[in-house]
């Protein structure tokens, strides 16, 4: 392949942190005019490599052409220079700014030492009309959809004039639906002579958008491929070096009587928003209902209100035969919830203290653990190591305090806690989130697990294909309600996608 | 959170780290004392001489040091329970005060029998402590109202009020502003003659070792150490934050009141206007220094008691004035905090705890 058709290249780049090698000797090549996925685990060193490219680490080794000219890339905006533009996965954004303001925040239009709006505005509106990303220029960011804000983030790409655009997990916020708007408009790029650097854990989605494919493992190329060479099992063998299994979880019918049951409960958010309205819904014994949705639907309050940490503000919920509407965190633990939350540096783990100290956390009060009061931290420490084998948490030992851990490990410890206390039912919130495939089987097969031995689970998860895994019934949520319920083993993802927009409701309108 | 974390490599056990780091920021701020001192042309060497022989020269130095550092280990413990639940008790020197009286006014208005009658004053001490942070407890608890500014203005009231009731309501007649003296079956024992070395002593470092073996290995202390790491986990975890923190303040304000019946009923043996001159803000600048810790407490507490007397004997012989010594320890307050702050941003150790 001749090099001037190449966009990008870095040829064994080499990038150390300390003792660990985040990248090493790693040769990769995109062509022109391509989308080019980058594929690879938790910890497999993509984003260190893209971080490279785009000048915000400066390699230990190796060396970058980009449009077949040696570059030299010593900062973010040197690479921006060079067409460069990256959108990252966590938005830079203001939300306080309109579109506009955001997209030139920087290099603002300027008339008599003045910003001019209006200048701005138009520049937007003709940047969206070019590139088919739809925004209003004048809209507030804070008012936009999670959707629609990442469209901003590649309008600012586009407007410091990319012509090469890295995305970071892009699709890890949006619809099925949304997700395919976006390769639209990737691939609408591509046609345009632009050149599309992907990031991505979403195999299926890999396939479908991308030319070629790279896949990286523990900071080496394992392989750069053409997509049409390539199926969704072999590429996750090769992220993972193992065989994976995918779709959905083989079950038998072990269902039993109801444990929880909610009855028309209603609930308000932090600022006194109505969040839920009128929840009614059962999850028998040996059951796995999921609830999907886009982010920000009522998943967090309804997780809370469940989980006693929400008082709901009309309605019944039953678990395991006691009314605990209401009632604080520890009197609905000890009617048999365990819980694994959505956020576990906010809420599932204390990160300072030492697994063994987060193993005890909601069983320190009573026996085994404690006895008249004082805890047996020898107790503790042997659980925790027990645990720590059983759930293959890699750690230097019970002592580690939870911080040094991967976000992958961290979950572990979460799911360690709360999968091993023999609660009738388990309130399970976004499992996997961060957590790369390899793991995530791990955890599936849990929560699996779990489901055999008659717990009733109560699954909530943004991650469609991880609801159509595991679910045996399949709820949807679309602002506080439950919108529909679903077979998950008939159903399509296209199907719930839509339900998960509300079907009538078209974002593209209100945007 | 897509790499993974790196540890860097540990050549020296964290709490070393810690100690050495600790005695590099003395070092930096005796250094600053120096230049101070030499500016109002005094030797620094001379100066540091007269303040540890001030000291720990004798052995009547040491007990006075003791003496010095007793209210403030006390006071510091009483920090000490609210920073480890993730709550600020900046009002401990006003605890202390109105403490201190209720126990004077047990000492000179009851007459109980020796013995039960000091304890007795202890526990009044501690009631007052207790009620005297109850509004805020209540504000902070209830309506998340900040207890930094609550605490803090109840101290001006605490000051206030003891002395408008020292010298309006309980003067004793004729000479100061201060009360009847307390009588002697309410006097703390004292641990050696020719000096006022007491009972509080050992009052402070047992309730010291005893909130240390309490976070430690009680599950209560769990709680609360959980809740001050991180109250949304502890919620999460079944902990109840808000009664907690109601029952947390409640407790902190009791042990202030218990320092200031320590000083009256052990030192003073009666109520003096303005009878403890920055002890409480001593107190909870040792906590903080010690991040919390009880037992670290109890260092940086002997260490500010030392400074205090060191600084009696550098009044009488050098030059200097005894508000060097108040520059010193800012310097020293200075410098620690800002190298816990280093280690905390770089390492793995220490904890998010008092942030303002």
């Amino acid at each position: 392949m001749a090099t001037d058709d190449l966009a990008v290249e870095m040829i064994g780049m080499t990038k150390r942190f300390g003792p660990l090698v985040a990248n090493d000797d790693v040769t990769f090549a995109v062509q022109k005019g391509q989308i080019h996925a980058l594929v690879g685990e938790n910890g497999a060193g993509k984003t260190t490599l893209m971080n490279v490219l785009f000048g915000m680490h400066m390699p230990d080794e190796g060396r970058i052409r980009i449009n077949g000219q040696d570059a030299v890339i010593t900062s973010p905006q040197a690479a921006i220079g060079l067409g460069l533009g990256m959108v990252h996965q966590h938005f830079k954004l203001v939300p306080s700014l309109t579109v506009a303001e955001n997209v030139f925040l920087g290099m603002e239009i300027v008339r008599h030492g003045l910003i001019n709006r209006q200048a701005q505005t138009d520049a937007v509106r003709a940047l969206s009309l070019s590139s088919g990303l739809a925004v209003d220029p004048d809209r507030v960011v804070r008012d936009l959809s999670v959707g629609v804000q990442q469209r901003v983030e590649i309008l600012k790409v586009l407007a410091r004039g990319a012509r090469i655009v890295i995305l970071d997990e892009p699709t890890a916020v949006l619809t099925p639906q949304e997700s395919r708007d976006l390769f639209r408009t990737l691939r609408g790029f591509t046609d345009q002579g632009m050149t599309v650097i992907l990031i991505s854990h979403h195999l299926d989605e890999v396939l479908e958008v991308s030319d070629t494919v790279t896949v990286l493992r523990d900071g080496e190329v394992i392989g750069t491929e053409p997509a049409k060479a390539l199926t969704e099992a072999r590429l996750a063998e090769m992220m993972v070096g193992r065989p994976v299994a995918s779709g959905r979880k083989p079950r038998e019918g072990t269902q039993g009587a109801p444990v929880l049951t909610l009855t028309r409960v209603h609930a308000r958010d932090d600022r006194g928003l109505p969040a839920l309205t009128d929840i009614s819904l059962t999850v028998h014994a040996g059951e796995i209902v999921a609830i999907a949705g886009v982010d920000g639907n009522g998943q967090t309050e309804l997780a809370e209100v469940v989980a006693g940490l929400r008082a709901p503000s009309y309605g019944d919920i039953r678990l395991n035969g006691t009314e605990i509407a209401g009632a604080p965190a520890d009197i609905v633990r000890a009617a048999g919830l365990a819980h694994v939350p959505a956020d576990r540096l906010m809420r599932g783990v204390d990160a300072s203290a030492s697994i063994a100290s987060n193993i005890l956390m909601g069983r320190q009060a009573a026996a085994p653990f404690a006895r008249r009061g004082i805890i047996r931290w020898g107790l503790v420490r042997e659980q925790a190591k027990v645990l720590i084998k059983r759930f293959d948490i890699r750690t230097r030992g019970p002592d580690a305090p939870v911080k040094s851990l991967s976000g992958g490990n961290m979950q572990k410890v979460v799911l360690a806690r709360e999968f091993t206390q023999g609660k009738p039912f388990l309130l399970i919130d976004q499992p996997t989130r961060g957590v790369d495939i390899g793991a995530t089987e791990g955890i599936h097969d849990e929560i699996m697990r779990r489901r055999t031995e008659g717990v009733a689970i109560l699954l909530i998860s943004v991650q469609l294909d991880e609801c159509m895994a595991l679910a045996d019934r399949l709820l949807v949520m679309f602002q506080g309600r439950i919108v529909a319920e679903l077979n998950p083993a008939t159903a399509t993802v296209n199907e719930v996608g839509l339900q998960m927009m509300g079907v009538s409701v078209d974002r593209r309108a209100s945007a | 959170m897509t790499e993974a974390t790196t540890t860097p490599p540990r050549r020296v056990p964290v709490w070393a780290e810690g100690l050495i780091g600790q005695m590099l920021a003395l070092g930096v701020a005796l250094l600053g004392g120096a230049i101070i001192i030499l500016l109002v042309g005094e030797s620094p060497l001379r100066v540091y001489a007269v303040l540890l022989r001030g000291a720990f020269g004798s052995a009547e130095n040491i007990a006075g040091s003791l003496l010095q550092a007793t209210p403030i280990i006390i006071c510091g413990v009483a920090a000490c329970v609210a920073l480890r639940g993730g709550l600020f008790n900046i009002g401990v020197e006003g605890q202390l005060y109105v403490g201190g009286f209720a126990a004077a006014w047990v000492g000179f208005t009851l007459s109980l029998p020796a013995g039960v009658h000091g304890i007795v004053g202890l526990l009044a001490g501690m009631l007052a402590g207790a009620l005297w942070i109850a509004l805020p407890a209540i504000m902070r608890a209830r309506f998340n109202a900040n207890e930094v500014v609550s605490t803090i203005l109840m101290n001006y009231v605490a000051v206030l009020l003891t002395s408008y009731l020292t010298i309006a309501v309980f003067k004793r007649t004729g000479g100061w502003s201060e009360t009847e003296p307390v009588a002697p079956t309410a006097y703390l024992p004292q641990l050696m003659d020719g000096s006022r070395v007491n009972m509080g002593l050992l009052i402070g470092l047992a309730l010291a070792l005893g909130l240390y073996l309490f976070l430690r290995f009680t599950n209560a202390g769990y709680a609360v150490s959980a809740m001050g790491a991180n109250p949304r986990f502890a919620a999460y975890g079944g902990i109840r934050v808000q009664r907690n923190v109601f029952v947390l303040l409640l407790a902190s304000g009791a042990v202030g009141g218990l320092a200031g019946a320590v000083e009256t009923l052990g030192v003073h043996r009666r109520f003096m206007e303005g009878f403890a001159p920055g002890f409480g803000f001593d107190g909870v600048i040792a906590a903080l220094l010690a991040n919390g810790n009880p037992l670290g407490v109890v260092v940086v507490s002997l260490f500010f008691g030392a400074l205090r007397k060191g600084s009696l004997l550098m009044e009488v012989e050098t030059g200097a004035s005894r508000e060097i010594i108040t520059v010193i320890q800012a310097l020293i307050i200075l410098c620690v905090s800002a190298q816990i702050l280093i280690r905390r941003n770089g390492g793995v150790s220490g904890e998010k705890r008092w942030k303002f």
